[in-house]
């Protein structure tokens, strides 16, 4: 009987270890495969397969936004202005390459440069001017867009290089190279947050600023560095938007604020810092993308759609609570 | 030697940083527009620009009094673009439109305020992230009452509330001034009071017996108040409805209450201030227009200028502790 009480115990610990992370995500990704079945039922003539497939390749471009998301989050913060970072990212590579693939070389970096330079931006007005972070976010996203429209007129007029577009069409191994690349973001997304030197500095700076400075972490650095990511990943899933609809537009990239900030919630992270995985933010990601697909399956009218998202981020804020127990403060 | 009084007056002056910037801004700005507009210093003109203000000058309002308790409001805009659908649809229906449709928006105002209020108090939620989702529903359920710009607002509250009064006092002035009035009577009432003793540090609210939850949900259920007042004052500026509501209106509120030296962590600032801030954004806008800037541009200014109101506060702040420091 002594044996197994031996054998019981690691068990236990493992147990508790991952439950309170993990818990939220596995059921959110039980949610999101019990939901695309359901679109089976809603469309008959769907096939699963080619269903998954669209549904993981439009996933993409959420999965991608939402892991900077997650990290302003993880720090206590937000930033509002990826959408507009998204939109900008999209029409500066199509004004670059201007059709062919000769500039992608240096129009690439480029683009990816001045994304992750406006999330530069925010990242010292919070961390150094002090500005609560959604209003310095917001204040810069209309500042930027203000740019955009100044230079562009609100659409690209030149096509993205044919190299993008490629990319997110193309198959390897009879899978989609999204989806080859969403596996990989996500693999490198969790080893920085959960893995890394400076994911676990994060994590710190997020639970307790107090502490961490005391620690003598570097909190301005940390933050200058989680919303320059943060630009960064708007700016590449801004990218992948030109070259999934071959056009761009500088309000592409408006419908997915929300929806990165649901993700990160939905995936159990505390919007308060200091709490919360990548994989959660993947699977909310996931799971906001087999939705989007339902209700446009059932065709419901963009007014519904706002409704239900809204009412997502609520109840997950409430189940989060309700999980964590009541806080006193 | 500098006499005591004098850096005392200095200090103080620094310490009320954005509203001393803010109301030197004001002048400049206001000087610039009038320079340019010949029609800006008559009745009309005054009455014109007091009607563009007044709509973000209440809902700033309603801001003010969740920033004070130390808590963020993003639902405003949501609940301004629910009453415009609303008030466009239902005001037109019989002679008292104006009337029953003035009773369904602040309904609505207080129900969205009690929902993010219970959200926010009861359960402890983080209001910014709760009022991010209340906000999308409202957008939500004003796409479902009005799915297209249009409708219609009855003529006695398009006329009623953007004219003068008896030909020299603009309404808008009237109901500017009455906010002013109740907000001075309020902060001294023990709600007033104890919305600024939570925001400055709850836990000692709470120890010398100030409700917190109760004073919470009060701030939320009277700034959702206000967001229909000004949904209410939208419809009878534009006469129809508009469910996609201004994009850089939720800047502005929080543009205004930072300007009006407001702070953000709560506990300092008051309506007065922002009801002047919003004066501001409104001239500025007056007067890049009047410098023929294009519209896309003063986006930028409006972003830019949310940065630097913030970034001075910040500063002078500094500064008047560092002083106080220094003279301690």
């Amino acid at each position: 009987m002594s044996e197994t009480s031996v054998l019981d115990a690691p068990v236990a610990v493992r147990r508790r270890w991952l439950s309170p992370e993990m818990a939220p995500v596995l059921g959110v990704f039980v949610c999101t495969v019990l939901l695309m079945i359901s679109i089976r039922f809603v469309s008959p003539g769907a096939v699963l397969l080619a269903q998954v497939s669209s549904i993981l390749v439009s996933a993409i471009f959420l999965a991608v936004a939402s892991f900077g998301q997650g990290l302003t989050i993880l720090l206590g913060g937000i930033d509002l202005s990826i959408g507009v970072v998204m939109g900008l990212g999209g029409m500066m590579i199509s004004g670059l390459t201007n059709g062919t693939n000769d500039a992608l070389i240096w129009a690439l970096p480029a683009t990816l440069a001045f994304c992750a330079g406006i999330g530069l931006v925010n990242g010292i007005g919070i961390a150094l001017g002090g500005i609560p972070p959604f209003i310095m976010t917001l204040a810069s996203a209309t500042s930027f867009f203000g740019l955009g429209l100044g230079f562009t007129g609100g659409a690209a007029q030149a096509p993205v290089a044919p190299a993008l577009e490629t990319l997110m069409s193309a198959r390897a191994l009879g899978v989609p190279w999204p989806i080859w690349l969403l596996v990989g973001f996500a693999v490198i997304a969790i080893a920085f947050q959960n893995g890394s030197v400076t994911g676990r500095k994060l994590y710190a700076l997020g639970s307790s600023p107090g502490a961490a400075r005391v620690l003598g972490l570097p909190a301005a650095a940390l933050t200058i560095t989680a919303y320059t990511l943060s630009g960064l990943c708007a700016g590449i899933a801004g990218l992948l938007i030109a070259g999934y609809s071959s056009a761009a537009t500088l309000n592409m990239g408006n419908p997915f604020l929300l929806p990165t900030i649901a993700a990160v919630v939905i995936g159990g992270a505390r919007v308060t810092g200091g709490r919360g995985i990548y994989l959660g933010t993947f699977a909310g990601a996931l799971f906001l993308s087999t939705l989007e697909t339902m209700i446009t399956v059932l065709s419901l009218s963009q007014g519904l759609r706002d409704l239900i998202q809204g009412a997502i981020i609520i109840f997950a804020l409430i189940a989060q609570n309700s999980r964590a127990g009541r806080n006193p403060t | 030697m500098a006499s005591p009084s004098i850096s005392a007056g200095f200090r103080r002056a620094l310490s009320g940083g954005p509203t001393v910037v803010a109301v030197l801004l004001f002048v400049l700005m206001f000087g610039i527009y009038a320079e340019r507009t010949s029609a800006a210093t008559t009745v009309f003109g005054i009455t014109n620009l007091l009607n563009d203000a007044i709509v973000l000058a209440i809902a700033a309002a309603g801001v003010t009094l969740v920033v004070l308790t130390g808590e963020f409001d993003l639902s405003g805009v949501g609940v301004i673009a629910i009453t415009n659908c609303v008030v466009a649809t239902i005001s037109t229906a019989g002679s008292y439109g104006w009337l029953s449709s003035l009773a369904v928006v602040l309904a609505i105002g207080a129900g969205v305020g009690l929902i993010n209020g219970l959200l926010v108090a009861g359960l402890g939620l983080q209001s910014l992230a709760v009022t991010i989702g209340t906000m999308i529903c409202c957008e939500g359920a004003a796409l479902l009452i009005l799915s297209a710009p249009g409708g219609e607002v009855a003529d006695a509250i398009t006329n009623g509330l953007t004219g003068d009064l008896f030909n020299v006092v603009p309404v808008a002035a009237v109901i500017l001034a009455g906010l002013c009035a109740v907000w001075l009577v309020f902060k001294r009432t023990r709600l007033g009071i104890a919305i600024f003793a939570i925001g400055a540090d709850a836990s000692a609210a709470r120890l010398s017996g100030v409700n917190e939850r109760r004073t919470r949900l009060a701030a939320f259920l009277i700034a959702g108040l206000c967001y229909a007042a000004a949904g209410y004052m939208l419809s009878a500026q534009t006469g129809t409805g508009d469910p996609r509501a201004n994009d850089s209106l939720l800047l502005f509120m929080y543009a205004s209450v930072a300007i009006g030296g407001t702070s953000l962590m709560g506990g300092r600032g008051g309506v007065v201030g922002s009801i002047v801030g919003a004066g501001i954004l409104t001239v500025m806008q007056k007067m890049l227009f009047a410098l023929g800037v294009a519209e896309f541009y003063t986006d930028v200014f409006n972003g830019v200028i949310m940065i630097v109101a913030l970034l001075i506060g910040n500063v002078s702040a500094a500064l008047a502790q560092q002083m106080r420091r220094r003279a301690a």
